[in-house]
């Protein structure tokens, strides 16, 4: 967006010296560099403008703090020269910032080999979106298992001819997880010479996975019993085990990832079979059942008659599942009467009225089931009836081996989730093998990102060590600012001093990961950017040219005439796109109360977090630019300031990982944080000026004992704000403070959030008003 | 003049929710302004129809759009040969002679707009047309009704406090599933066991509310789907043209709307 703008624009006064001018003395010096840098530099060029090339320059010299080496430095211009023409700049400082992460984590060999792999990744997932998330899974690998990288590197072609980047992430998580911390076992499977890392990367015509379908299985699912199912996947099964059931655990449904053999819309089908089925238990039965003293025999059957009974409740109100699910009771009354077989005869005879089987038991429990049809909703029939036809499998004397049993049909769960078995051991551990597995995936899981935890904090803190130290401990003086005296009714001039604090840098993957929990919001927030860039039209009236007429200027037009006047020629109605010029700056709130846990769980802080994300989203979106601050005070000689992110900067993972790496602390001294702001903004070239604050109280701060005093002085600052032509407009969490700002910024410039779960919705919504205007 | 155009002389249909006709009649004697809210197609309009047509009193309708100015509604001068000639609009043709004026979608018409219905909504029940150089003072009989739907309104298109806090507001939801059945029965002519799937159907596509979909099929849509198949297509045929294609673009909430609709079929 801002490709067309000159160069000089952006330059930062307070830098003596441009990237590229550092970078061109730096290469000046390295004899064996210099050719290959002059080369790509001269290609970039003719691409490029300045902006581009100065961030780019940035890139390569953020690469050279990391220590990349000159064979990484190297990678790195023949994959930027080969990625020029493509799409912009974009996707060249992205993988300059990824190969700088995995240079940390891996080392520079891993790097280069990453630089190097891309070229076969881009072959397969173009320079999109597709090849970010591949980066991510780089850098995730680079993260868990530095030594594998130059491993998958070096077979990238094989390991992404499935050819989806959803393949490849899989392959990643799948190679992470099976071989927990193994680090044999993870170099076997990341050179491929593993069986499951084998099959991962074999390319399967038509078969569908649980993530192609997750989407419409979602929507499907929730469309026939109103509540949206909580989806997961289950690990990778290897195949030679059976087919993996699907399981319930609690509210979340595991489905497994394929299933095997069934392709194309037979596999979609019979996805949607298996989630509707356990839906309708999450929806129509109620559970756990106790566990009691059953056997695995009572078990098995008091299952099969739970799932008979809910899909009977469930073909009551959709009888369309009947044609769902019927396709897969494929057996048939023959064969030798082993205790599967008889089980599955027996679903298929509770479920399809037609079918005929003569077997003793099965017209048994035909009948019984019969017999209770009238109060089938009553869940207890399917413990009375499976406990006396468990008998009876008993008394006949056939096998029925636990471990090796699977539910059929292949659409129905294992019905383990269905029951609470207690705080002990179970007796057998034969009964409970799927679930115990479930739970050891679950741990697995928790280490994992308790590993990706201790690796993080490890890293920031060699990242510590590794910045010089800030001039003074409490940060460098950026800006001193006046203050308003409420009770001698004077300015005190130079009263607050304002500091930058450097950012912790969080994990950017929390905030994506949020984003993506907030795909509802994210996606209607995404209908107003796209309303908004249509490019809205406004009515002109009274125009020289037009392609209507305008009637009431035309009517003025014709008085005029007849009284003897001049008429105004302009007659017209003509419309104009809406030309977007507006640059807003967010001042974020972090004193300690944002640390105050909501209901939920999350801290006030955590919602500011994803409010901002969504809006920084849709602002870098509409191509507004736009600043994002944080602030905290203690006492006026430290306001403290974080700068998310600058106007001039891109927002990019960086500002993520600043902005995930806030921490909440010390107090609010709102009007110097206001004054600071017109400052910053003042300096943007646009025709309006926004500021929004974010905030969660009255202003407060530790050496001012009456609130009113800030509270007057943030007045006199929103006052000042207006003056200058800057909107501030104030958004107030919760219930205290609503006062404070309403009196600050003036009552229709204050939103209030009564509850702070709805602030990422509100708060685009009132980016939008306002950009509107 | 005359209202008698705008007058309903045959009982427009209507099937009672709730109190919402106590509420209207008792909001009508006392003059008050009133609010319906509502998802699209779930009976507002043909409320106001049928509770104009029961008090018995002309009912003008104006459905607002992003261009409307506020002449639109209040009127403007034209000109005659005579010379210029200032025409009502249709809202003061409501006022003047005492008719329901019903607003229809007030949130699409721009802000400064709504608010020349303000001195109308409060104690005052004036008028002024400024342009005119006149104040009129409302009919005995004129009563103002307006409907907004919450669900695809956002902080962009919302109705501003001051406009808000002036109305009695009754709320529409879609009807029970028996009543709603039976409105399409009785408006499309389908029968008794199609009505009910199309209104499973119809809950099928409104679980999705918020989750793929901005908002679920409307009564009137099933309306239009008894009438499609009434005409002779088949229901498969007919809800696919009547209520998955005009309700959303998504290929895979089509397709899933589209397996959720075959459970419903028996």
């Amino acid at each position: 967006m801002n490709a067309k703008q000159p160069a000089g624009l952006h330059v930062v006064a307070s830098e003596e010296e441009s990237a590229r001018h550092r970078l061109h003395l730096l290469m000046r010096q390295r004899e064996a560099l210099r050719p290959a840098f002059r080369a790509t530099w001269d290609d970039l060029v003719r691409h490029f403008d300045g902006d581009a090339l100065e961030a780019w320059a940035n890139a390569v010299l953020a690469l050279v703090h990391v220590n990349a080496g000159p064979a990484c430095l190297i990678a790195y211009w023949d994959f930027s020269r080969l990625a020029a023409g493509d799409r912009g700049i974009g996707p060249l400082l992205a993988a300059a910032q990824t190969a700088a992460e995995i240079c940390r984590s891996a080392g520079a060999q891993a790097a280069t080999a990453s630089l190097k792999a891309v070229p076969v990744a881009g072959h397969r997932f173009g320079s999109g979106p597709a090849l970010a998330r591949w980066w991510r899974a780089m850098e995730t690998l680079a993260r868990q298992a530095p030594e594998s990288i130059t491993l998958v590197a070096s077979r990238m072609a094989e390991i992404v001819a499935p050819g989806t980047v959803d393949a490849f992430e899989n392959f990643v998580t799948a190679g992470l997880r099976a071989t927990s911390g193994n680090k044999a076992r993870r170099t076997a499977f990341f050179s491929l010479r593993d069986e499951l890392a084998q099959r991962l990367i074999t390319r399967d015509f038509g078969t569908v996975t649980f993530l192609e379908a997750e989407v419409e299985l979602r929507a499907f699912v929730t469309a026939l019993w109103g509540r949206s199912p909580l989806l997961r996947t289950l690990p990778a099964d290897n195949n030679h085990a059976p087919q993996r059931r699907v399981s319930i655990a609690g509210p979340v449904i595991r489905m497994p990832e394929t299933f095997r053999g069934v392709r194309d819309d037979a596999a979609r089908a019979l996805f949607r079979a298996a989630a509707a089925h356990a839906q309708a238990h999450l929806v129509l039965g109620r559970y756990p059942f106790p566990v009691g003293k059953l056997k695995p025999l009572q078990i098995a059957l008091i299952n099969l008659i739970e799932d008979a009974r809910i899909e009977m409740l469930a073909m009551r109100q959709l009888p369309g599942l009947r044609r769902l699910w019927r396709p897969y009771h494929v057996v048939t009354p023959s064969g030798v009467a082993a205790a599967p077989t008889l089980l599955a005869r027996l679903s298929r005879a509770l479920f399809d009225p037609t079918y005929a089987d003569d077997n003793s038991f099965v017209a048994k429990g035909r009948a019984m089931f019969g017999a209770a049809l009238p109060r089938i909703d009553d869940p207890s029939i399917s413990r009375e009836i499976g406990m006396l036809l468990g008998n009876d499998l008993g008394q006949m004397r056939v096998q029925f081996n636990a471990k090796t049993y699977v539910v059929e049909p292949i659409y129905r769960d294992d019905g383990l989730g269905l029951w609470d078995f207690g705080e002990d051991a179970p007796p057998s551990g034969e009964t409970v093998e799927v679930p115990a597995e479930a739970v050891r995936i679950e741990k697995a899981e928790t280490s994992d990102s308790d590993n990706v935890e201790t690796d993080l904090e490890a890293k920031q803190e060699s990242l510590g060590s590794a910045r010089p130290a800030a001039p003074d401990q409490r940060g460098v003086v950026i800006a001193k600012y006046p203050e308003w005296d409420r009770e001698h009714g004077i300015e005190r001039p130079e009263w607050t001093v304002v500091r930058e604090v450097p950012s912790h840098l969080g994990d950017p993957r929390q905030i994506e990961e949020a984003l993506d929990r907030a795909e509802v919001l994210r996606n209607r927030v995404g209908r107003l950017v796209r309303g908004v860039k249509i490019g809205r039209t406004i009515r002109l009236n009274r125009q020289h040219e037009g392609h209507d007429l305008d009637i009431d200027a035309l009517l003025d037009a014709g008085i005029a005439l007849r009284t003897g006047e001049k008429p105004d020629p302009r007659v017209f109605r003509s419309s104009t796109a809406v030309f977007r010029d507006l640059s807003a700056l967010l001042l974020v709130d972090i004193s300690e109360s944002t640390r105050d846990r909501l209901v939920s769980g999350a801290s006030v802080l955590d919602v500011e977090r994803l409010a901002v994300a969504v809006l920084a989203e849709a602002m870098d979106r509409l191509g507004d630019p736009f600043s994002l601050l944080a602030f905290a005070s203690d006492g006026r000689e430290d306001v403290k300031m974080t700068t998310i992110k600058s106007f001039a900067q891109v927002y990019d993972r960086n500002c993520m990982a600043r902005l995930a790496g806030l921490k909440s602390g010390l107090s609010t001294r709102l009007g110097t944080a206001l004054r600071h702001a017109a400052h910053v903004i003042g300096k943007a070239q646009s025709g309006r000026k926004l500021v929004i604050v974010l905030t969660d109280g009255e202003p407060s701060d530790v050496d001012v004992s009456d609130p009113l005093d800030l509270i007057e002085d943030a007045r006199r600052a929103a006052v000042g704000l207006h003056a200058a032509g800057i909107d501030a407009y104030g958004i107030v969490l919760g219930k205290l403070g609503t006062q404070a700002a309403s009196r600050i910024f003036g009552r229709g410039n204050t939103m209030m959030v009564h509850r702070v779960e709805d602030l990422p919705g509100r708060l685009s919504e009132l980016y939008f008003r306002l950009a509107r205007r | 003049m005359n209202l008698d155009a705008y007058r309903i002389t045959t009982e427009p249909y209507y099937e009672p929710l709730g109190s919402e006709i106590q509420t209207f009649a008792a909001a009508y004697a006392e003059r008050l302004p009133v609010m319906l809210k509502g998802p699209t197609g779930c009976g507002k309009t043909r409320f106001v129809e049928h509770m104009a047509w029961r008090l018995g009193k002309p009912l003008i309708t104006v459905a607002a759009h992003e261009d409307m100015t506020a002449a639109d509604l209040v009127g403007r001068y034209l000109l005659e040969p005579g010379g210029t000639v200032w025409h009502d609009g249709p809202l003061t043709l409501a006022v003047r002679h005492g008719a329901i004026c019903y607003l229809d979608e007030i949130v699409e018409a721009r802000q400064d707009t709504t608010v020349v219905i303000h001195p109308l909504t409060d104690a005052r029940r004036i008028l002024p047309l400024e342009k005119h150089n006149e104040i009129v003072p409302a009919h005995p009989d004129f009563q103002l009704t307006i409907s907004y739907n919450p669900g695809y309104q956002s902080a962009v298109k919302d109705l501003k406090e001051s406009t808000k806090q002036r109305f009695i507001a009754i709320d529409f939801g879609y009807p029970p599933p028996a009543t709603e059945a039976a409105i399409i029965v009785r408006e499309s002519g389908t029968d008794d066991q199609l009505a009910s799937i199309l209104v499973a159907i119809a809950q099928r596509s409104r679980n999705l509310q918020g989750h793929g979909l901005d908002e679920g099929a409307s009564t009137r849509m099933l309306i239009h789907a008894g009438r499609m198949i009434r005409a002779g297509l088949p229901l498969a045929a007919a809800v696919q043209s009547s209520i998955v294609l005009p309700i959303t673009d998504n290929p895979d909430i089509r397709s899933a709307l589209n397996d959720a609709i075959e459970a419903c079929l028996p």
